[in-house]
C-alpha cells in the first residue's frame, strides 16, 4: 500500500483526474472522502438552524395598518387618466389638419396655411382659457355660461364626472381648437392674416362656445328641452350629441361657408360649369397622410367624450363604432367618385373617411356596429354630393371643409334619429345608466329622437350661418379679411410671411388642372347671386 | 420659321396659351424657369433675418411658328401677357434651320 505523501511536484489536471480514478478503488480513500462530505454537510445544517433560531429574535414581521381605499380614490384618478389621454389625442389631430390643408393648397400659400393653424391653436387656447370655457361649460342661462372665468373659481373637479377641473378643460380646449382649424379649411389661399386672426378671436372666443353651450352646458336650452318647464315641452326629448357632429364639424364646417362665401373664390380660379376645376393639390402625400392622423386622433375624440373609463363597455363600442362609419365612408366615396370620373380618386376618398368620422361622431355611443357601417357610407356618397354641390354654386373650398364637417355633421345629428339602437342610455362615472336608452326611428323608437335631432341641428346650424356671415362681412369691411390682388398673385407665402415653403423649387404656375373640356353653360340663379355676393364683397382699392 | 422664345409672368401665362392656341399655333413648349431683368427681385425673412433673392419665377414658352404668323404671334403674346408693371417678360425671335417630325419624317413648315 503506497503511504500518503504529498508529492513534490504539482499536477495537471488530468494527471489530477486520473489519480482521484484510482484513489476511488481504495476502501481507505473511500473512508476519509466520505468523513470529508459528512462533515460538510453537518457544518451547512448547523448555520441553517442556528439562522432559523436566530431570526425569530431579530427578525419580526411588520404588517402595514389596514389602509381601506375607496372607490372615488380610483376611480376618479383612472377616468382623469382617460380623459388625458383622449385629450392629448384630439389634439394630436391639429398635425393632422395642417398636413392636410397644407397637402391641398397650392405651394405658394403653404406658409400660411401651417401659420394659420399654429397660431389659431394658440389663440384658441388663450381665449378658451379667458372666456371660452367659462361661455361654454359653466352655469349660466339656457344661452350662455357665466362663471370660471379665467378659470377663477373653479372647483376641483367638473360637475358629476369626477374628472379634474383642468383635465377637463384641456380635453375641451382639443375639440375648440378642433373646430377653429376646421373654419380656416375653406378660406385658405386669400385670407389676410389679421383677418384670420379677427374672426378667429369670433370663433373661438365667441361663437364655439356660446353657441356649443346650448347642446352641452349643463343648463344649454337644447341639451335640456323636451321637458316641462324647459324648451319645447311637448318635445319629449333633448337634443343628443355625444362627441360633436353639431357642436364641433357642423359649427366649424358653416362658419368656413360663409367665410367662403364672403371672400369669393381664389384668383384664377375655374368652376367646373365653366369650363374649369378645382385647383391642384400640391401634396398629397401630406394630405393623405394628414387624413390617417385626423382618424388616429379620432379615436380619442369620440371614445374619450365618455370623460369616463369606468364605461369601459361603452368606450369599445364607440371606438369600434368610429372605425366602422370611417371605413365605410371611405369606400362609399371612393366608388362614387369613380361613377363621376372614372377614376379611383384619392381626394375624395380621404375626405370620404373624414366624412364618415364626422358623422359618427354625434351617435356613435349609441348605435350598433352595423348602424355605423350603414349611416358611414351614407356619409361617403354625401360628401362626394357635396363638393360637386359646392363646385356648382361656384363656391371655392380648397379642401372639402364644408362638405365634410358641415353637410356631414348634419346628416350624422339626424342619423342618431333613425339609427340609435334602443340599449344604451346615458355614459356615467362608475358605470353606464341604461335606464332609458335611445331608440331611433329604424329601431322602433319612433319619431321623437328625430325630432329631437332635427331641431337642435336647424338651430344651431342657422344661427352658425347667420352670426358668421355677419361677423365675416364686418371683418371684411375692415379691409383685412382678403388680401390684395397683388399679394394674392404673388403668393400669400412671400406676401404676409416673406418666405416660401420650398425656396429651392420653382414654385408651380400650373395650378389649374389643364386640358378640362370648355363648357360654357347656362348660369344657375344660385350662382349668379354666390357670384354676386363675390362681386359685392370684394374689397374697394388694395 | 422662327422659333418665338417669350418669357412672361406666371400668372399670365394662361392668357398667352390661350391667345396662342386660339392664333392656331399647334405646338409648344412651356417651362417654369427663374430669372429677372433690370427689376430687384424680393427679400424673404426667416429668423428675424432678411434674404435678398433676385431669381423670380417666370415662365418660359417657346413655339416655332411660319413666318407669315410670326408678327401676329408677337402681338398676341404681347397683349395677353401685358401687366404695365416691371417684370412683364420679354420676346425673343431665333432662326430655326429645320423642323423634322418624328413620327412621319416629315420635314419644314408641314412639320410643325
Amino acid at each position: 500500500m503506497k503511504p500518503i505523501v504529498r508529492r513534490r511536484e504539482s499536477l495537471s489536471f488530468a494527471q489530477k483526474l486520473s489519480r482521484l480514478r484510482e484513489r476511488l478503488r481504495e476502501p481507505r480513500w473511500r473512508r476519509y472522502g466520505a468523513t470529508m462530505l459528512a462533515g460538510k454537510v453537518a457544518g451547512v445544517a448547523i448555520t441553517l438552524l442556528i439562522m432559523a433560531a436566530v431570526s425569530g429574535v431579530f427578525f419580526a414581521t411588520v404588517y402595514a395598518a389596514d389602509n381601506p381605499v375607496k372607490a372615488a380614490d380610483v376611480v376618479n384618478p383612472v377616468n382623469t387618466a382617460w380623459t388625458l389621454i383622449a385629450a392629448f389625442l384630439v389634439f394630436g389631430m391639429q398635425v393632422g389638419f395642417t398636413m392636410l390643408e397644407a397637402g391641398f393648397c397650392r405651394s405658394r400659400e403653404t406658409v400660411n396655411v401651417l401659420m394659420e393653424c399654429i397660431v389659431d391653436t394658440c389663440l384658441c387656447g388663450i381665449l378658451f382659457y379667458a372666456i371660452g370655457f367659462a361661455f361654454m361649460f359653466s352655469h349660466g342661462n339656457g344661452f350662455i355660461g357665466y362663471h370660471w372665468f379665467f378659470l377663477q373659481g373653479a372647483p376641483e373637479t367638473y360637475e358629476s364626472t369626477g374628472v379634474a377641473f383642468l383635465a377637463v378643460w384641456i380635453f375641451q380646449f382639443a375639440f375648440a381648437d378642433t373646430c377653429s382649424t376646421i373654419t380656416s379649411g375653406a378660406m385658405i389661399g386669400r385670407t389676410g392674416f389679421l383677418g384670420d386672426l379677427l374672426y378667429s378671436i369670433c370663433v373661438s372666443g365667441f361663437i364655439y362656445p356660446i353657441i356649443g353651450h346650448w347642446a352641452w352646458g349643463p343648463d344649454g336650452f337644447l341639451a335640456t328641452m323636451g321637458a316641462s318647464g324647459y324648451f319645447l315641452p311637448t318635445l319629449g326629448q333633448s337634443f343628443h350629441d355625444f362627441a360633436g357632429s353639431t357642436v364641433v364639424h357642423t359649427i366649424g364646417g358653416f362658419v368656413a361657408l360663409a367665410g367662403a362665401i364672403v371672400l369669393g373664390p381664389r384668383l384664377g380660379r375655374k368652376f367646373k360649369r365653366d369650363g374649369g376645376g378645382p385647383m391642384l393639390p400640391h401634396d398629397l402625400t401630406i394630405a393623405a397622410s394628414g387624413g390617417l392622423l385626423l382618424w388616429f386622433g379620432w379615436y380619442g375624440f369620440n371614445p374619450g367624450s365618455t370623460l369616463s373609463a369606468m364605461d369601459f363597455v361603452g368606450i369599445g363600442r364607440v371606438a369600434t363604432n368610429t372605425t366602422l362609419a370611417a371605413c365605410a365612408a371611405g369606400l362609399t366615396a371612393m366608388l362614387y367618385a369613380y361613377t363621376l370620373s372614372k377614376k379611383w380618386d384619392v381626394g375624395f376618398t380621404v375626405n370620404g373617411f373624414l366624412a364618415g368620422l364626422v358623422a359618427i361622431t354625434c351617435p356613435c355611443y349609441w348605435v350598433s356596429p352595423t348602424g355605423a357601417v350603414l349611416l358611414g357610407g351614407v356619409a361617403g356618397v354625401l360628401v362626394c354630393l357635396g363638393v360637386e354641390l359646392l363646385e356648382w354654386l361656384r363656391i371655392d373650398d380648397p379642401i372639402g371643409a364644408v362638405p365634410v364637417h358641415g353637410f356631414c355633421g348634419i346628416w350624422g345629428t339626424l342619423s342618431l334619429g333613425l339609427f340609435a339602437c334602443g340599449k344604451y342610455g346615458a355614459t356615467g362615472p362608475v358605470a353606464p345608466d341604461n335606464s332609458a336608452p335611445l331608440a331611433g326611428l329604424f329601431y322602433g323608437g319612433g319619431m321623437t329622437l328625430l325630432k329631437a335631432q332635427f331641431v337642435g341641428s336647424a338651430i344651431i346650424t342657422l344661427a352658425t350661418f347667420g352670426v358668421s356671415l355677419a361677423v365675416m362681412y364686418a371683418v371684411n369691411l375692415t379691409g383685412t379679411l382678403r388680401v390684395s390682388e397683388e399679394g394674392e398673385l404673388y403668393g400669400l407665402d412671400l406676401h404676409e410671411h416673406g418666405i416660401s415653403a420650398y425656396p429651392e423649387y420653382v414654385i408651380s404656375s400650373l395650378a389649374a388642372p389643364a386640358g378640362m373640356p370648355k363648357d360654357l353653360t347656362v348660369h344657375g340663379a344660385v350662382a349668379q347671386t354666390a357670384s354676386k355676393f363675390s362681386a359685392l364683397t370684394s374689397p374697394a382699392g388694395d | 420659321m422662327t422659333k418665338i422664345e417669350a418669357i412672361v409672368q406666371p400668372n399670365k401665362f394662361e392668357n398667352v396659351k390661350t391667345a396662342l392656341i386660339e392664333l392656331g399655333v399647334d405646338g409648344m413648349t412651356v417651362s417654369e424657369v427663374r430669372g429677372h431683368g433690370r427689376q430687384k427681385g424680393h427679400t424673404e425673412v426667416f429668423r428675424g433675418r432678411e434674404y435678398s433673392v433676385d431669381l423670380l419665377p417666370k415662365v418660359k414658352v417657346e413655339v416655332i411658328v411660319d413666318e407669315d404668323i410670326v408678327e401676329k404671334a408677337i402681338n398676341a403674346i404681347m397683349k395677353s401677357a401685358y401687366t404695365g408693371k416691371i417684370g412683364d417678360g420679354k420676346i425673343f425671335l431665333y432662326k430655326v434651320e429645320g423642323a423634322i417630325r418624328i413620327r412621319s419624317g416629315e420635314r419644314g413648315v408641314g412639320a410643325l
